[in-house]
C-alpha cells in the first residue's frame, strides 16, 4: 500500500494558496535559482525559501531529518568542491591563493595538495547556497501539499489525465519504498546482518547488498503490478475522468504565479544579460594577495 | 428463462510460463442473491479462477484460456476490462494491496471517478456505499492510518460504489481479528441477501459456514471436486484438509485412529532458571506519536509455547520487535538473556531469538531456496557442516525439499511463507518467535509445519502472535491476550480462553474448538486438537 507523506493541514502561507499556484511558483524559483552564480544574487532567494519555511507552521522536530540530511548532503558536495577545485572551473579562469596545505605523505608517490584559494572558498560558499535555497524550497512540497490533492494539481497544471494520476502515484511512491527498506533491513537484521560490518571491494560490497535491493526492488516490482491491477478492477482508463477534488483559483493566486513568472524572466533576463555570473569580492581577493 | 448473472462453461486456464493447467474445465453458474463459497487448499487454482471471472486473465496475465464466461448472458472474452469491473467487482485478500487512495472518500470514489460521472453523483453513491458498511466516520480519513477491518470495509466499498452484480471475494478475512472477520462476513450475507451474486474464496470454511452460504464448492488440483451443501461437504472432503466445525471433524475421526499426540518442545518440561526474555514495565510509542505500548511487565520461560492474541493495531508486533532488539523500549527495559536490548545488536540478539517476519516478501533475496536458508547461519557464523544439516532440516519441516534449489521468489505466497519460516529455523535459536505464521497457509499445511516446528528439540520456547483462536487450543501451553498495549490476560489456554466477556473485550471470538473444548475440559483435562476429542465425545 502507498504511503502517504506527512502532510498535515496548517494554519500556513504556503497552504494559503491553491497547490497548483505554489507548484508554478516553485518552478519559476527553480529556474531562476539556476540562472545565477554571485552570491549576491543568490541570498535573496535563500532568504524566499526561508520566508516559506519559517511561515509553514513547521517545527524542527518535524523536519529535522530531511534538514539533516539534506544539509549534510548538500554540506559535503560543497566541501567536497571545495576540496578538488573541481566543478568551480568552468566559472572562474584565475584563483588567488590563500594558503598551501601539503600532506607530510605520499599515496603511491602522490603527494596529497590542498590549495586554499579565494575562488574556490568563495565558490563552495555559492553552491551551498544555490543549492540550499532549492533544497528547503523541495522539502516543503511534502509536508504542504495535500496528497489527496497530487492529481488533481497535475490535471489542473494542464497534463491529461492518466500522467497526472501516474504523478501522483510516483509522488506517494517514495516514503513507501522508505517504508519498505527498513522493513526489509529490518528482517535482514534479525537474521544475523550487518550493514555496518560489510567489507570487500567495492564490486564485494555491492554485492553484499544484495539481501537489501532484491527484496525492496522485487517489492516495488510486485507491488506496481498490484497498483496497475487495482486500478484496472476499477475501470481506470476508460473515459475521461472526473476529479472529485476541485481546485478554484483565488485572486492571491494568480499575484503568486505573476510574482514568480516575473522572477523568473528577470532572472533569464539577467542571466542573458551576463549578469550574475561568479563573483568574488574584491577585498578578499587584495587581502589573499596582500595588496 | 431469466439469465443468470455469472455462468462459466468448460472454463481452462494454462499461465503462459508454467506447465499444465492451473484450472481446467470449470462449470458452474450462479444465481442472483447466491452467496457460494469456494474451499480448497493452496494452489489448487482458486485465485486463478477469480481472475477468469474478473478479467485480469488474460489481460494481466498471460496464457492460454478457454471455455466461455458469461455475465449476465454476456461474454465477456471480447469486453474490456473497465466495462467487465462495472459488473464484476473484485476485493483482493489484501486490502493493502487494493486501496490507492489518500483519503477513504477518495478511495470509494476511485472507481466512479474513471468511469467519468457527475461530481456529485459520484459523491452521493460513495457516500451511500459508506453509509451502506457502516463506516461513514471514516469519510475523511486517511486509508494509510486505518485498521486492517477498517481497511477491508473501505476497499469494500470502492467496490460497491460501482454496483457490481457480482462480487468476487478472495480471501477476505485473512488479514482479519476474528471480531473484524465475523463483521465482514455477516455484511457479506446482508449483500448477499439483497440480490448481489457473491463468489468468496476462503480457507476459513468453519468460519464462513455459520452465515450459512448458498453453495459450497471444493477445488482440488484445478477442479471443482464437490458442489453442493454444507453437509455433503464434510463427507465429501478430507477433514485434514478443509477445516471443519471441530464438532464434525470429531466425529470423523472417531473412526479413524487417534492422532498421535505431540510433545511441546522436547527436552524443556522444566521451567526453572533464568528467563530468557524479560519485560520490565516497557512503555513505546513511534516518534511523537501515541504510545502504543503501556508499561508491560513479562518474562518469557523455558518451555513456554505462547500464543498473543489481540486485536488488529493492539500493538502485539510492536510488542515482538521490543523483544529482538528491533525497537528500544522508551521506558523500562527489554532483557534477552539477562542483557538489556539497548546494549546488545539485533545481529548479536538474532543468535538467541529468531524471528519470523510477517511478510515474507520482504527478505527473501537469494537465488535458491538452499542458499536463503543458508544466510542467517553464516551471518551467524554457524561451521558449514552444521549449516548444511541444520538447512536441510528445516526444509523438511516445511515440506519444501523438494524446492531446494528452485529461487523463492518464484513460489507461491504460501510457499514464501515457509521459506521464510525455515530460514530462521536454520538459524537454531533458542527462542522461535512467529509473526501470524499461518496467514496464507492451507489448513493441512500450517497443521503439519506447526506440529513439526514444536516437537522440533533445541528450542527452549516458543511464541507466536496469531488472529488464530485454535491455533491457540491445539497448541499453546499459554495465551497471552493483548489490547491496547496492555496485557489483558497472561495465563493457562484453558484458564484465559474461558472468559468469552474479556474475549469479546479483545475482539477475540471463540471458535468451535475452543467451545467444545471446554465442554470437554472436565473430562480431558487439557485443551486437544478436534480429531483427538473424537474418542470422549
Amino acid at each position: 500500500m502507498l504511503v502517504a507523506w506527512r502532510y498535515r493541514p496548517r494554519k500556513s502561507l504556503v497552504q494559503w494558496f491553491d497547490p497548483r499556484a505554489w507548484v508554478i511558483f516553485y518552478v519559476c524559483f527553480l529556474f531562476s535559482t539556476l540562472a545565477f552564480w554571485d552570491l549576491r544574487f543568490l541570498l535573496p532567494f535563500l532568504a524566499i525559501a526561508l520566508l516559506w519555511l519559517f511561515t509553514s507552521g513547521l517545527t524542527w522536530r518535524e523536519v529535522r531529518r530531511p534538514f539533516l540530511f539534506i544539509g549534510a548532503f548538500v554540506f559535503f558536495f560543497a566541501f567536497l568542491t571545495f576540496l578538488t577545485g573541481r566543478g568551480g572551473m568552468e566559472v572562474y579562469e584565475t584563483e588567488h591563493l590563500i594558503r598551501r596545505f601539503e600532506a607530510p605523505f605520499t599515496l603511491l608517490g602522490w603527494r596529497p595538495v590542498l590549495e586554499v584559494t579565494v575562488e574556490r572558498a568563495f565558490f563552495a560558499v555559492s553552491q551551498f547556497v544555490r543549492v540550499f535555497s532549492i533544497a528547503v524550497m523541495t522539502i516543503l512540497i511534502p509536508y504542504s501539499l495535500n496528497p489527496a490533492l497530487y492529481g488533481v494539481t497535475f490535471k489542473g497544471l494542464g497534463l491529461p489525465d492518466k500522467i497526472a494520476y501516474a504523478m501522483d502515484l510516483t509522488m506517494r511512491f517514495i516514503p513507501t519504498f522508505a517504508r519498505d527498506f527498513q522493513l526489509t533491513m529490518d528482517a535482514q537484521r534479525a537474521r544475523g546482518y550487518e550493514l555496518e560490518k560489510i567489507s570487500g571491494g567495492l564490486i564485494e560490497q555491492v554485492r553484499k547488498l544484495g539481501p537489501l535491493i532484491v527484496p525492496v526492488t522485487i517489492h516495488a516490482i510486485i507491488g506496481s503490478e498490484d497498483i496497475i491491477d487495482a486500478m484496472d478492477l476499477r475501470a481506470f482508463g476508460v473515459a475521461p475522468r472526473t476529479w472529485l477534488e476541485e481546485l478554484h483559483y483565488q485572486r492571491r493566486d494568480y499575484v503568486l504565479i505573476a510574482l514568480g513568472v516575473l522572477i523568473l524572466v528577470v532572472s533569464v533576463g539577467l542571466g542573458l544579460s551576463g549578469l550574475g555570473n561568479f563573483w568574488v569580492p574584491e577585498a578578499l581577493i587584495r587581502w589573499a594577495t596582500g595588496g | 428463462m431469466s439469465i443468470k448473472p455469472l455462468v462459466l462453461e468448460n472454463v481452462s486456464f494454462r499461465y503462459r510460463d508454467r506447465q499444465g493447467a492451473a484450472i481446467h474445465n470449470i462449470t458452474f453458474s450462479a444465481e442472483p442473491g447466491e452467496l457460494l463459497l469456494l474451499a480448497g487448499a493452496s494452489g489448487c487454482g482458486k485465485t486463478t479462477l477469480i481472475r477468469a471471472i474478473n478479467g485480469l486473465i488474460p489481460r494481466s496475465y498471460k496464457g492460454e484460456l478457454s471455455g466461455k464466461i458469461l455475465v449476465h448472458g454476456q461474454e465477456t472474452t471480447g469486453l474490456p476490462l473497465a466495462r467487465i469491473s462495472q459488473m464484476v467487482g473484485t476485493v483482493l485478500q489484501d486490502p493493502e494491496r487494493q486501496i490507492l487512495g489518500t483519503k477513504v472518500i477518495n478511495e470509494v470514489a476511485f472507481g466512479l471517478e474513471n468511469m467519468g460521472l457527475p461530481r456529485t453523483e459520484i459523491i452521493r453513491r460513495a457516500e451511500e456505499a459508506l453509509a451502506y458498511l457502516k463506516i461513514l466516520h471514516l469519510r475523511d480519513r486517511e486509508t494509510f492510518h486505518l485498521s486492517g477491518g477498517e481497511k477491508q470495509k473501505v476497499a469494500l466499498a470502492g467496490v460497491l460504489a460501482m454496483k457490481p452484480s457480482i462480487l468476487l471475494l478472495d480471501e477476505p478475512l485473512a488479514s482479519l481479528d476474528p471480531a473484524s472477520a465475523q463483521e465482514a462476513l455477516e455484511m457479506i450475507r446482508r449483500l448477499a441477501d439483497e440480490g448481489l451474486t457473491i463468489l468468496m474464496v476462503e480457507h476459513r470454511v468453519e468460519d464462513v459456514l455459520r452465515i450459512h452460504p448458498n453453495r459450497i464448492m471444493y477445488m482440488s488440483e484445478g477442479e471443482i471436486r464437490y458442489s453442493g451443501d454444507a453437509q455433503g461437504l464434510a463427507d465429501a472432503v478430507d477433514f485434514r484438509e478443509v477445516k471443519l466445525p471441530a464438532r464434525q471433524i470429531a466425529r470423523r475421526a472417531a473412526h479413524e485412529p487417534a492422532p498421535e499426540r505431540i510433545t511441546l518442545l522436547p527436552g524443556m518440561q522444566d521451567s526453572a532458571g533464568m528467563p530468557l526474555v524479560r519485560f520490565e514495565n516497557v512503555s513505546f510509542g513511534y516518534e511523537s506519536e501515541r504510545e502504543v505500548l503501556h508499561g508491560i511487565n513479562l518474562e518469557i520461560n523455558k518451555g513456554d509455547v505462547i500464543a498473543v492474541l489481540g486485536p488488529n493495531g493492539a500493538g502485539k508486533t510492536t510488542f515482538v520487535k521490543h523483544a529482538i532488539g528491533l525497537l528500544k523500549p522508551k521506558a523500562g527495559r527489554v532483557l534477552v538473556n539477562g542483557k538489556d536490548t539497548r546494549q546488545a545488536s539485533v545481529a548479536e540478539i538474532a543468535g538467541t531469538l529468531g524471528y519470523v517476519f510477517q511478510s515474507p516478501s520482504h527478505m527473501l533475496f537469494a537465488p535458491t531456496v538452499r542458499e536463503e536458508l543458508a544466510f542467517g547461519p553464516k551471518n551467524l557464523k554457524h561451521p558449514p557442516a552444521q549449516i548444511e544439516q541444520d538447512v536441510k532440516r528445516a526444509l523438511e519441516i516445511v515440506n519444501l525439499r523438494e524446492r531446494e534449489n528452485d529461487p523463492p521468489l518464484s513460489l507461491s505466497f504460501g510457499q514464501q511463507k515457509r521459506v521464510s519460516i525455515a530460514a530462521i529455523l536454520a538459524m537454531r535459536s533458542k527462542i522461535l518467535v512467529m509473526d501470524e505464521p499461518t496467514a496464507g497457509q492451507d489448513y493441512r499445511n500450517y497443521m503439519n509445519f506447526m506440529d513439526a516446528i514444536l516437537q522440533m528439540p533445541g528450542f527452549e520456547a516458543v511464541l507466536f502472535i496469531t488472529h488464530d483462536v485454535d491455533l491457540a487450543v491445539i497448541y499453546a501451553n499459554r495465551v497471552i491476550l493483548v489490547s491496547d498495549g496492555t496485557v489483558r490476560a497472561d495465563g493457562r489456554p484453558q484458564d484465559v480462553l474461558r472468559d468469552y466477556e474479556l474475549l469479546h473485550a479483545c475482539r477475540v471470538v471463540p471458535t468451535s474448538l475452543l467451545d467444545l473444548n471446554l465442554e470437554l475440559l472436565p473430562k480431558t483435562g487439557q485443551f486437544l486438537r478436534a480429531e483427538a476429542l473424537g474418542t470422549v465425545l
